[in-house]
């Protein structure tokens, strides 16, 4: 115990000494490498992205023989340290993955070089994706694959409870959830999280879809809005009824209990559709895929990676280029075809299995509407508040108007 | 934890050893009559061997700790991370804020609970286990000893994998244990009172091997004339326990003790894994709570200044654990 909280003592004073140490590294980058000098270009990706990457970046290297490129796979539980140690120590690599809830940070930390909008076209990609590449209407990152959460259910249990299509609104969808409890023996009707960091994710289809929202296109706070408290009463409904799993502990495999029945729905990403079919064989054609269920309409969040070039790089024109190769049409597709990572470029849509495969286009009309956060520099303190009120509810602790107007005042006082 | 703590404890005492054994070689230079150039050489030769050590001491223990100490005094945010010399000096603002903030007076308080409860648990626990084993069984004792000790060399992660099949509510070990009776069980980490009882139990389990592998040396010392002394004069067993053995371990208790509150006021890991913290701050101890103001919300200073209050506290209780106990020895 104590060798991590040590670690996280000597972590934060590192990083102290790293940036009293090292201010005077910051320098304004160099001159400009054109991109058809040899140079090498350095490349940071994460999890599963990072992995794949160094394939794509040898077909690259074929067909522009001045370019090496070094991919550096990083881990999504390390990343996010990793990234700021380095913008405080000037070593950023040339490229960079970034998740979407990064952007409002580094941002703010001057280390970004804003996207050439000559060369990449807010149009081509998906709004949502776009939209988290930037932060205060300045596009930083270049929208790498998007992911948007949908509901899965299975139809084979369904069927036993006496339902046979998927459910497109609150009501139906909680009756579902009874019907599976009570007529097809699940143990639950719905996995969402009651409590614990990152519960607002499974929250935001039902906020966004009742059409609230936490901080609102001007800036302002709206987490107490009737709205939301009207998502939130919802949410916490499905643990008042016994819907839902009032336990659900930090590592929980909602694959698993889907595989065994004992979950049979709950709301996931693109990556679930892999880990189910290489996962739970004996499921295939028992489950399906459907739109997250209405309120005032179906939106869900919008997740991904966006790709950006440090503000130090020394390649930039490179960087571009290589960039615009893994956005592009073709490339996207490509990536899909390795990764299974939903093409950011709406244009990549139109051919092979992502215009055929109906799965795949419950994904794509899901994209189309989904909602992004705001890109603020302190959105994970302010999605902690929410993650509480949440909690609150859940626990039976608080009402949904309390503890969401708790968390308004909370919040307020992050975003100033 | 304590693998740890006492591994550093084993290296300060090397050294201290050394230290002492070391300082007599300048004693003959300077018998040989003054000669200013050899005790010259031995000392840079001195200087020499220990500068890998002091290099390292000095970038990353004595520079980091005072550099704590500045940004504990200090508005740190994240824009700092790249602009330090823009962070603000606040003087004591942080340090009025953390005894202001709910959150971490909840911390504060989760930690002494950890505390008071784990310690003399843990400690209990491990002389029993270890007079146990020192006594009772002759077969099986390594096979015992082992199975002691194997939580404390385990990873968390394997333990929390262990600790939430036991514990989960609707299939886990427990729950079993109370559907075989018609019971239904508590949802032990779900429940603001059960959450913290169980992550003592989980820490009173993972770091009782470190405690009985201390007081089974302990044990070991005690010379057996004593006892056969003891015996001859007629003490029962519970003479001999009470009049030999618990003074006689009384520097391993005392050791003991004081290691595994430290290690228990550290506490991270259990609460990190297993509840982040939850539900609702219930497990939330100050050295999470340090974590996440400091890399999820990177609030350097205010991390900072609670690293230093836990500091503080740490040092306070030890200082107050060494008086205690040792006038008890005299």
């Amino acid at each position: 115990m104590s060798r991590t909280a040590r670690n996280a003592t000597v972590g934060i004073a590192t990083a102290a000494a790293l940036t009293f140490g090292l201010t005077a590294c910051g320098s304004s980058g160099g001159d400009d490498v054109a991109a058809d000098k040899k140079q090498t270009l350095t490349v940071w990706a994460m999890g599963a992205e990072g992995e794949k990457l160094a394939d794509v970046a040898k077909v690259y290297e074929k067909a522009n023989p001045n370019i090496t490129v070094k991919v550096t796979p990083v881990g999504w539980d390390v990343a996010h340290q990793k990234l700021v140690s380095a913008a405080a120590a000037g070593t950023l690599p040339d490229v960079a993955q970034m998740g979407g809830s990064y952007m409002g940070e580094f941002a703010e930390l001057g280390v970004l070089e804003p996207v050439d909008t000559k060369t990449f076209n807010e149009k081509d990609f998906f709004p949502s994706g776009w939209q988290q590449g930037e932060v205060d209407g300045q596009a930083y990152g270049v929208p790498w694959y998007v992911d948007t959460r949908v509901l899965y259910y299975r139809t084979d249990l369904a069927e036993k409870a006496g339902v046979t299509k998927a459910p497109t609104d609150w009501k139906e969808m909680q009756d579902l959830a009874s019907a599976y409890q009570k007529k097809a023996g699940t143990k639950w009707g719905l996995s969402i999280q009651p409590s614990g960091l990152d519960t607002v994710q499974n929250f935001y289809s039902f906020l966004y879809s009742a059409g609230g929202e936490i901080v609102n296109d001007k800036g302002e706070v709206v987490i107490d809005s009737p709205e939301a408290v009207k998502a939130l009463k919802e949410y916490g409904s499905y643990f008042d009824k016994g819907l839902s799993n009032k336990s659900v502990q930090p590592g929980y495999d909602v694959v698993k209990d889907f595989g065994n029945g004992r979950v049979p729905m709950f709301f996931g990403g693109p990556w679930h559709v892999t880990l189910l079919n290489e996962g739970q064989p004996q499921l295939k054609g028992k489950w399906a895929v459907a739109n997250v269920p209405a309120d005032k309409s179906s939106v869900s969040m919008a997740g991904g990676s966006s790709l950006v070039i440090s503000k130090d790089s020394e390649h930039k024109a490179a960087a571009t280029e290589f960039i615009k190769y893994l956005t592009d049409t073709k490339g996207q597709a490509d990536w899909y075809k390795r990764t299974k990572d939903l093409p950011a470029n709406t244009a990549a849509w139109t051919s092979g299995d992502l215009a055929d495969d109906t799965n795949l286009q419950v994904f794509k009309k899901q994209m189309d509407t989904a909602k992004s956060s705001p890109s603020l520099s302190n959105w994970t303190e302010i999605t902690d508040k929410v993650d509480q009120a949440i909690a609150k509810v859940t626990q039976g602790k608080a009402s949904a108007e309390d503890a969401l107007k708790t968390a308004q005042s909370e919040i307020e006082g992050l975003v100033k | 934890m304590r693998t740890m703590t006492s591994k550093a404890v084993q290296t300060a005492k090397v050294q201290a050893g050394s230290g002492a054994s070391g300082s007599p070689a300048t004693g003959p230079a300077g018998r040989r009559g003054g000669k200013k150039a050899s005790m010259g050489v031995q000392n840079v030769a001195g200087w020499l061997f220990s500068t890998p050590f002091l290099v390292l001491f000095l970038v990353f223990m004595a520079f980091p700790i005072l550099a704590t100490l500045v940004m504990s005094f200090t508005d740190f945010g994240l824009r700092n991370v790249t602009h330090p010399l823009d962070a603000n000096f606040i003087g004591f603002e942080n340090y009025v804020n953390l005894f202001s903030d709910e959150k971490f007076l909840k911390s504060l308080f989760n930690t002494a609970y950890f505390v008071v409860i784990g310690v003399p648990l843990t400690i209990f626990l491990g002389l029993v286990v270890a007079v146990l084993l020192n006594n009772g069984i002759d077969r099986a004792r390594t096979f015992f000893r082992v199975g002691f000790y194997a939580p404390v060399v385990t990873t968390i992660v394997a333990v929390a994998v262990v600790w939430r099949f036991v514990l989960d509510p609707s299939d886990g070990l427990i729950a079993g244990l109370f559907s075989e009776v018609g019971l239904t069980s508590p949802d032990f980490l779900g429940s603001e009172t059960l959450a913290m009882p169980s992550m003592i139990a989980m820490a009173v389990w993972r770091n009782l091997g470190t405690v009985m592998v201390l007081f089974i040396a302990g044990l070991q010392a005690i010379p057996t004339e004593v006892r056969e002394a003891a015996r001859l004069d007629g003490a029962g067993v519970w003479q001999e326990f009470k009049g030999i053995t618990v003074p006689l371990l009384r520097p391993t208790l005392l050791y003991a003790t004081v290691i595994t509150t430290i290690g228990y006021l550290n506490v991270f890991e259990e609460p990190f894994v297993m509840t982040q913290g939850g539900p609702s701050d219930s497990t939330l101890t100050v050295s999470l709570n340090m974590y996440r103001e400091g890399f999820n919300f990177f609030h350097m200073g205010y991390a900072s200044a609670m690293a230093y209050v836990l500091f503080v506290v740490i040092m306070g209780i030890t200082v107050l654990q060494l008086r205690l106990l040792k006038d008890n020895t005299k």
